[in-house]
């Protein structure tokens, strides 16, 4: 049995407001992260995985539950866990008028890292996150990316044992996201254990290992995205243009999930000619694919994970 | 590690204000500005107070530190989130407020200190008055931040946060005894000048250099509302960083 490094108990959160009504963003959420995984929350805006990020790193009080760090109940030891996490906040950005080498170099020596050691880690950061060119340049005359790069370089120089990261992508072009993906996946495989919020299906599918579907404040499917893909019912999809209307005349062939006005059939690759032949007596278009993540979001959801 | 105080990370973030707030060099020029033109308002239209002037243009310079605190710490709050980047960390909240109050003090201490080298030339105090000085600075930077810091934190948009600093600004630092002399305040209102943080200095460092005339009841009201409001509001600007850094 793998270390847990994180472990969340019906954790429940309310927010109260004078002018109106209170808001149930968590509605408990129970959870358990081994050390050295990647796990991604993943769910539409408002789904509650930005709270459960912040109760879990020390922000923000739980209205009821626990969650507990390496053993240590964030709610009551918070100064003993602080020093086993770092952050990357949601829309955060580094100080504009530091230079990205500046900024994580300050952070870890805020964080009581010593000089030389603040210095290496610092450069080996950069380089990973590809700042090296810009590494000297004020963060304000950098491009959004590339201050999300320098934000995620602050976080994992840290080293720290436990790393949230909210929506760390945000922002990044291609090839910025997959450098960033790799940087993750090199430091889980030296022990860091990595939590993150998402809701780029790509991203969660390309870099956790495990994934928690969050929609209205509840964990409503939790797995790898293989056991979640499979949970839907086949191996290829079927994208019906304009089929939206048409889920009864396919519901025979496979499970249907409507997406605005398209209409995707879940099935095999042996009912495959037959669907296709019918949405061309329909004098519709069709594309086949292998079935993703957004079929299963969208089947366990019920919803678009970008629909508001 | 004093009433449980934890410092480490204290002076690295300090630093870091510090380069942050060098990088708005104009900002540091013109923080004196103000000053600058309600003294030569003095020098033109009552010279006879100037020194009185110096000793308020000091005293307000350090609790515009205060105005400072508020919007650097809200701006790092709202607009940059990297308050969550600390308080998730192993460096303590109280480490977090007074690194930064202690860095954009160290930041604009250069005008400060022009000012207290025209204030030596026009008015050669002795040490005594100039240790009042140093004393009452400290407890008014300890309050002007501390209070700058607590509304920070009550806001959620810049915009709602600048009133609330031009606010106390001015009604701390313009409107009471601090650039002119306390004896043209009506006699009834003199207490309210001798409590206030601002005007209670400046009347104390007056006293000591001999530019006002208080009584001793005059200084133990104004030196024992100073003392209490800067010790008082440094701790409790400290429990406060400490609640702000977990939302309940």
């Amino acid at each position: 049995m793998r270390e847990v490094a994180l472990e969340a108990e019906e954790v429940r959160k309310t927010y109260h407001s004078r002018s109106g009504p209170a808001v149930e963003a968590l509605r408990g959420i129970s959870m358990a992260v081994g050390k050295g995984e990647r796990v991604a929350l993943l769910g539409r805006n408002g789904a509650g995985k930005t709270t459960f990020l912040r109760i879990a790193s020390t922000l923000l009080a739980p209205s009821s539950g626990r969650v507990q760090v390496f053993g240590l109940d964030v709610s009551r030891m918070p100064e003993e866990v602080r020093p086993l996490i770092a952050v990357v906040p949601q829309e955060g950005k580094p100080f504009f008028h530091l230079t990205p080498r500046e900024q994580v170099y300050a952070y870890l020596r805020a964080r009581g890292i010593d000089r030389e050691t603040a210095k290496a880690r610092t450069e080996q950061a950069l380089e990973q996150m590809d700042l090296g060119e810009i590494a000297d340049r004020l963060c304000i005359t950098l491009s959004g990316g590339q201050k999300q790069r320098a934000m995620v370089a602050t976080v994992i120089a840290t080293e720290a044992p436990l790393l949230f990261l909210d929506e760390p992508t945000i922002g990044l072009d291609p090839f910025a996201r997959r450098s960033v993906w790799e940087s993750l996946r090199r430091l889980t495989r030296s022990g860091s254990t990595i939590l993150l919020t998402t809701h780029y299906l790509d991203e969660a599918e390309a870099l956790s290992q495990r994934l928690y579907i969050l929609e209205e404040g509840r964990v409503l499917v939790a797995g790898t995205a293989d056991e979640l893909k499979h949970q839907v019912g086949g191996t290829l999809r079927v994208t019906i243009a304009d089929g939206g209307d048409l889920s009864e005349s396919f519901a025979s062939f496979g499970t249907c999930v409507r997406e605005a006005d398209s209409l995707h059939v879940i099935t095999g690759p042996e009912r495959i000619n037959e669907i296709l032949a019918l949405a061309m007596r329909e004098k519709l278009s069709a594309t086949v694919g292998p079935v993703t993540l957004e079929e299963a979001f969208l089947r366990v959801v019920g919803r678009s994970i970008d629909e508001e | 590690m004093a009433f449980g105080l934890k410092w480490s990370g204290t002076a690295a973030f300090c630093a870091t204000e510090v380069r942050v707030q060098f990088h708005e060099w104009l900002a540091i020029l013109t923080g004196t500005l103000v000053q600058g033109v309600l003294l030569v308002f003095v020098w033109v239209l009552a010279r006879d107070i100037l020194p009185i002037a110096l000793v308020g243009a000091l005293v307000y310079s350090v609790f515009l530190i205060g105005q400072r605190v508020l919007n650097e710490a809200a701006y790092v709050r709202i607009d940059h989130k990297l308050n969550e980047l600390y308080h998730a960390s192993p460096m303590s909240p109280e480490a977090y407020f007074i690194g930064m109050s202690s860095g954009i003090f160290l930041a604009y201490l250069p005008p400060i200190l022009v000012i207290a080298a025209v204030t030596l030339v026009v008015a050669p105090f002795g040490p005594l008055p100039w240790a009042v000085m140093v004393a009452c600075l400290l407890a008014v930077w300890s309050v002007s931040s501390s209070l700058g810091y607590f509304i920070s934190t009550l806001f959620r948009d810049m915009k709602t946060i600048w009133p609330y600093s031009s606010l106390i600004t001015n009604l701390l630092g313009i409107v009471p005894p601090v650039f002119y002399p306390l004896h043209l305040v009506p006699e009834g209102w003199r207490w309210l000048a001798l409590v206030l943080p601002t005007s209670s200095a400046a009347a104390l460092v007056n006293g000591a250099a001999g530019l006002e005339v208080l009584s001793s009841g005059d200084v133990l009201l104004a030196g024992g509302s100073l003392a209490i409001e800067g010790i008082g509001l440094l701790f409790f600007g400290i429990y406060w960083a400490r609640r702000a850094a977990r939302e309940a």
